[in-house]
């Protein structure tokens, strides 16, 4: 069966939104049937991005976070977009371990969760203007 | 120290503050965080931990988490978390891995 869905999320960059864009994420799946570990890795994905634009994308100050889901079939599209700071270097910032912010107890594993718990993971950024996280994942079939 | 709930940027700066904090008041060196009511955690919740691990073993000290979900031992393994802190399913089996580790270290 064909299932298409759509989502979208505004909310301010704050610290306790983190929450609860990755609990309405996970919910919007629900209508699939998702495992236990898909809703996991779906919460987690999706708690790296959003912290992302909150700590590095704005640095603390006022911003948006802008969340938009599809959902085609049996696969889940996130785009997670922010109007911060940009990322000079993207690969860089990719590498598993890099941060930015070493004095602020950043594990610099935030790009490499999205990457292992979801299928594909596009980082577009261009500095003073913002990022765009876009993230997809085909859900198994349980039926 | 019992953690509960859900682990992330959010949350982690309290946490981090509360156990320092209890460090310092209680003298202690080793440190057991109980996982087994916290939920959920990402890379925020990795730092975190990080960060205890280096004041315990500044003090000479170490640190184990006990009954943490799939979930969080997947995260505390990807980010090499296991090869700092011991990780095992009751506190009771954390001490008892610290010490064969600690021996072999003799």
């Amino acid at each position: 069966m064909r299932t298409n869905n759509k989502m979208r999320l505004e909310i301010p960059s704050k610290s306790e939104n983190e929450r609860f864009a990755r609990t309405v994420c996970a919910a919007f799946i629900l209508e699939l049937d998702p495992t236990l570990e898909e809703m996991s890795e779906i919460k987690t994905a999706i708690s790296e991005a959003v912290t992302n634009a909150i700590i590095h994308g704005y640095d603390g100050n006022d911003g948006t976070v802008l969340i938009n889901g599809e959902i085609e079939d049996r696969t889940v599209t996130y785009i997670i977009e922010d109007s911060g700071c940009g990322i000079r270097d993207i690969s860089k910032a990719r590498q598993p371990l890099y941060t930015e912010k070493p004095d602020s107890e950043r594990s610099g594993m935030g790009f490499s969760i999205m990457e292992a718990f979801m299928d594909t993971l596009t980082v577009e950024s261009e500095e003073n203007k913002g990022t765009k996280i876009i993230m997809t994942k085909r859900l198994s079939d349980n039926a | 120290m019992r953690a509960s709930g859900e682990i992330d940027h959010h949350s982690a700066e309290k946490i981090k503050q509360v156990v320092e904090k209890e460090i310092k008041r209680t003298s202690a060196v080793n440190v057991a965080f109980d996982f087994g009511c916290v939920t959920f955690m990402d890379s925020s919740g990795i730092g975190m931990l990080i960060g205890r691990y280096k004041t315990v073993t500044a003090l000479g000290g170490t640190m184990i988490i006990f009954d943490a979900n799939e979930q969080i031992k997947r995260l505390m393994n990807m980010s090499g978390l296991t090869r700092l802190v011991t990780v095992s399913e009751t506190l009771q089996k954390g001490i008892t891995q610290m010490n064969k580790i600690r021996s072999a270290q003799i």
